[in-house]
């Protein structure tokens, strides 16, 4: 590992593997989620969801409902129409993107099977779900377009009074922005031009907690509990959408069981839960089951992408052509228009390209709106240029690795402006390489797969690369502001110096598993010198952490971290004036370290001030200096100037079963740099999950429906989620080259296994399998779809049926339907 | 989507063509079905099916969009209301009568369109489940036309 940090001082908690403080509490069952919380008269909601795609509603009947035992209240659109708003899409990418309004609860008609028609208030969660059912709702059927090409072909119009499928066009040329030339010159001068189309298939987030929401009306203000990653922009938007006032919204995000932007929103069911607390007058809660998650709670991915390349036949890449669909869904939900542009800036990742045009249609669709998930846009950016890359090297018969290197910036050109406008603060492409092919043995399986190869084994091998970066620390200002995003990107953070010494963090990130209580009190006791115990971090409260943007896009350590560092050096500014007063010194001769101020000069035996003993003074407030405030709390807002720019290199070796398209995943290896790391246990937690949830796309997820627009992949066993049992275990190690934008030097991880994993699985895959024939397997790259792939099927074909078969006739455990389903 | 099913009777054409468009008789005969109310035309009832792991009891109405007693060819439509919920359901069904030696064999065409859960969970056994209830059906028609209950 290549480690340029600065010299360590004696103890320095940064970089330690500190366990998290936060486990101790969910691993023991002492947190309470959302869904724990048990208010006094509290009603329970459950909702009524539209089978059809896309409908005309004709007629609510809820008389059956209202007299069900327990049932407080039922309401229909036809009630809250006038009272709830349309829920916000934040990020108009264009001046005439095109938008349907989008209410909680569909008024008229039903643009997507699963959007909530009716809710039921009971005593009782079992007695609202059981009424729920009782609301006899009609339908008038109407046509739905489901796949996203047809519906950019504009034949079947998933909203007719908007005349078009198309949202919005948005388009990045370089010849335009001055970053580059013409891409038209590029391929026209091409002597390879690399053609292809991607699939990037839609995916659910499914984090592990469901989504679950709490409504107390009963105090002065409206206080909600939510299971959400974004309580502060939740709370300016509920008094926007709601019109309440924003003084009298209180949000809380308890611990929150994992999002993946998934959570990043503001659902339906928060503002229909608001709008029945406020009628009932009574605290009500919602909690969905794993069912209602899937099909209801937003989607991710879901693109086509069309890339052309050129390149020179020495192999030098010159030009990036990029046209992309990208699947709405529905509505647009909270930054549904934006997730594919945060792909734009990404397509040409690490290389040198003279030219790149990107152009992304965003299409409306009848099924379930798509917004950020886990990289956002910049996993399919990755995916594609990764693919093209190892496509390239196919073509011209060179090692993969070998014509990356020729392309990428090199460790001594940064900073590098990019053909995509993009400034990279810092990185060493080669470091990682390096030490991921000398872990992962590169030669040696390049050596054995050319033996299997000439043998004629019956399972191949494949070795998959992915040579990625991504932009992190969302974001700064300036730059939403020219994307038209309808927010800044700064944090904010407070440090409190309470008069026993101990120090409450306030933050406006919200972790909601990334383990950021232990990580922020790392950091603070390094900044204040206080023990790492000492430190108590509070967030995902409006009320006790008042300003935030909190947590999405690998940005809580470099933007909310950086706010953080920038508050505790401002207490120790604040308390040096007391300092000085105390040591009967001048203020420039004070120094401060590790947690003591000190006379320069005065010899290394002097006792110094510990800032615990100055916090002492500053309550008491007996002898200050003249004029200084008795505090030294301080508050601190960042707005990082630029984007970080983590990188890193995977390796992935996948056997292939030629004969039965089994595939199994050999070995996987990545080397990241994320620039200075806080704690080590924790980068590799987020490592692991995310090469996971990569891999996932890779192999198994998929969310599949059917013509009528039904989700058929609509439970776990369809949606093949993997479990630990499913996956090898990863070798990883870090290089460093420390960030730029921020103090700490880090650059973000949330994001980077996710993003980086899914080509270097399917490049193995497919350079296992190249000889065959194969030059692409849609994702994901089922067993059946490898097999078909191999024995002349293209790519493999689309999921027509669900992903995985079941219900097999003969097979133990399940019922004869013919016995069944006749004697009912 | 779309389920094909060829069944042979031991009866001729006229006779079983009569047994088919007597709705009561015939609806009757269709597992799990009970027809409320049919005349000639038109017919309503309900009819509850296990789909893999959803039972459905779907709460509906039909009636002939073309009959042709000559061709013996008849296009019925029906839709239905899944109780508690659980999505409605489309059909149309065309039926179609041909003289096989001395007994009829009819082919019938169903376009299905249903929603909801038992189309999420139903799909991979629709096939197989209306292979077997169309067996008990046209065991029961067999057994209707050897009485001579029609015809």
């Amino acid at each position: 590992m290549t480690v340029t940090e600065e010299p360590t001082a004696a103890v320095r908690e940064v970089g330690k593997d500190r366990r998290r403080k936060e486990d101790q509490r969910l691993i023991t069952g002492r947190t309470r989620w959302t869904d724990n919380m048990q208010l006094t008269g509290m009603l329970h909601l459950a909702m009524v969801r539209s089978p059809y795609a896309h409908a005309r509603i004709t007629n609510v009947d809820m008389s059956a409902a209202q007299q069900a035992p327990g049932v407080i209240s039922v309401l229909c659109g036809r009630d809250l129409k006038d009272h709830q708003g349309e829920l916000p899409c934040a990020w108009p990418i264009t001046d005439d993107q095109k938008c349907m309004a989008h209410p909680a609860v569909a008024v008229d008609r039903v643009a997507f099977a699963g959007e909530v028609v009716a809710v039921v208030a009971a005593r009782t969660a079992a007695q609202a779900r059981d009424a729920a059912e009782l609301v006899d709702v009609d339908y008038e059927e109407l046509p739905a377009v489901v796949d996203l090409k047809k519906a950019a072909a504009d034949e079947v119009l998933a909203h007719p009074e908007l005349g078009t499928n198309v949202s919005a066009t948005w388009v990045f040329d370089s010849a335009e922005a001055g970053s580059g030339g013409d891409v038209e010159d590029s391929i026209r001068d091409a002597e390879v031009l690399i053609e292809r189309e991607y699939r990037q298939q839609r995916l659910i987030p499914s984090f592990m907690e469901p989504r679950s929401t709490v409504v107390d009306p009963t105090g002065e203000q409206f206080v909600m509990w939510t299971s959400t990653q974004v309580p502060h922009i939740l709370r300016l938007m509920l008094a926007l959408t709601l019109g309440v006032p924003e003084s009298k919204v209180r949000v809380i995000a308890p611990d929150v069981g994992g999002g993946f932007g998934g959570k990043l929103q503001v659902t339906p069911e928060e503002i229909i839960t608001f709008l029945m607390a406020r009628q009932t007058g009574k605290p009500c809660k919602w909690t969905e089951t794993r069912s209602e998650s899937l099909l209801s709670a937003h989607h991710g991915r879901d693109q086509w992408q069309k890339l052309t390349l050129a390149a020179r036949r020495d192999g030098t890449v010159t030009g990036l052509k990029v046209e992309l669909l990208a699947d709405m869904g529905a509505y647009l939900g909270l930054v549904t228009p934006g997730v594919p542009i945060l792909g734009a800036f990404m397509f040409n990742s690490i290389y040198k390209f003279e030219s790149y045009r990107f152009e992304c249609r965003n299409i409306f669709t009848n099924k379930t709106w798509t917004d950020a998930y886990r990289g956002a846009g910049r996993p399919e950016a990755t995916f594609a240029i990764e693919r093209l890359m190892d496509e390239l090297a196919a073509e011209l018969g060179r090692d993969p690795l070998e014509l990356r290197e020729q392309n990428w910036i090199r460790h001594d050109e940064f900073p590098f402006s990019t053909v995509a406008g993009m400034e990279y603060d810092s990185g060493n492409y080669e470091a990682a390489t390096e030490r991921a092919k000398e872990l992962f043995g590169y030669d040696e399986l390049r050596a054995e797969q050319a033996r299997r190869r000439e043998s004629g084994d019956r399972v191949q091998l494949g070795l998959g690369i992915s040579t990625f970066t991504e932009m992190c620390g969302l974001a700064p200002s300036r730059v939403l502001g020219a994307l038209s995003y309808g927010a800044g990107g700064w944090e904010h953070a407070s440090v409190r110096m309470l008069p026993s010494g101990k120090v409450e963090v306030i933050t406006g990130s919200s972790a909601h598993g990334q383990g950021h209580e232990t990580a922020w009190s790392q950091i603070v006791a390094d900044q204040l010198g206080v023990p790492f115990d000492d430190v108590e971090v509070l967030h995902g409260d409006t009320q006790i952490s008042p300003r935030g943007l909190d947590t999405y896009g690998s940005r809580s350590l470099v933007v909310g971290g950086q706010a953080v560092v920038m508050a505790a050096k401002k207490v120790i500014e604040k308390a040096k004036p007391l300092a000085a007063h105390v040591l009967e010194a001048n203020v420039d001769d004070l120094e401060f370290s590790d947690g003591r101020f000190t006379v320069r000069g005065a010899g290394a035996d002097q006792e110094g001030l510990g800032l615990a003993g100055l916090a002492l003074r500053v309550f008491a407030a007996h002898d200050l200096p003249d004029g200084m405030e008795p505090s030294l709390d301080a508050d601190a807002t960042f707005d990082p100037v630029n984007f970080s720019f983590p990188h890193g290199t995977h390796l992935c070796a996948m056997e292939v079963d030629t004969e039965t398209g089994e595939t199994t995943m050999r070995s996987y290896v990545c080397v990241d740099d994320i620039g200075n790391v806080v704690n080590p246990l924790i980068v590799d937690g987020q490592v692991h999950g995310g090469l996971v949830q990569g891999i996932a796309q890779a192999l198994w997820e998929e969310a599949v429906y059917d013509d009528q627009g039904t989700l058929v992949s609509g439970s776990f066993v369809d949606y093949t989620l993997p479990t630990s049992a499913d996956t090898i275990s990863f070798v990883t190690d870090r290089t460093v080259s420390p960030a730029t934008s921020n103090d700490l030097g880090a650059k973000g991880v949330g994001e980077a296994g996710c993003i980086a994993s899914t080509p270097a699985v399917v490049n193995a895959i497919v350079d296992a399998v190249r000889p065959m024939g194969v030059q692409d397997i849609t994702m994901p790259c089922t067993p059946e779809r490898v097999w078909r792939a191999i024995h002349g099927g293209g790519r493999g074909g689309a999921t027509e049926e669900s992903a995985m078969p079941h219900f097999e006739e003969d097979a133990p455990n399940q019922d004869n339907p013919g016995t069944e389903g006749g004697q009912l | 989507m779309q389920l094909e099913h060829s069944f042979t009777v031991e009866a001729p054409p006229e006779q079983t063509w009569a047994l088919l468009t007597d709705l009561k008789t015939v609806g009757g005969c269709f597992p799990g079905a009970t027809v409320t109310e049919a005349d000639d035309e038109s017919f309503a009832g309900n009819v509850k099916v296990k789909l893999g792991p959803i039972a459905v009891t779907y709460d509906g109405k039909g009636r002939f969009v073309e009959r042709d007693d000559g061709a013996h060819r008849a296009v019925i439509e029906g839709t239905g209301k899944g109780l508690r919920g659980l999505g409605n359901a489309g059909a149309k069904v065309t039926v179609q009568l041909a003289p096989d030696g001395s007994g009829t064999r009819a082919d019938v065409l169903t376009e299905l369109n249903i929603t909801g859960k038992p189309a999420q969970f139903g799909r991979g056994v629709m096939q197989s489940v209306s292979d077997k209830l169309l067996g008990q059906f046209v065991s029961c028609v067999e057994s209707k036309l050897a009485a001579g209950e029609a015809g």
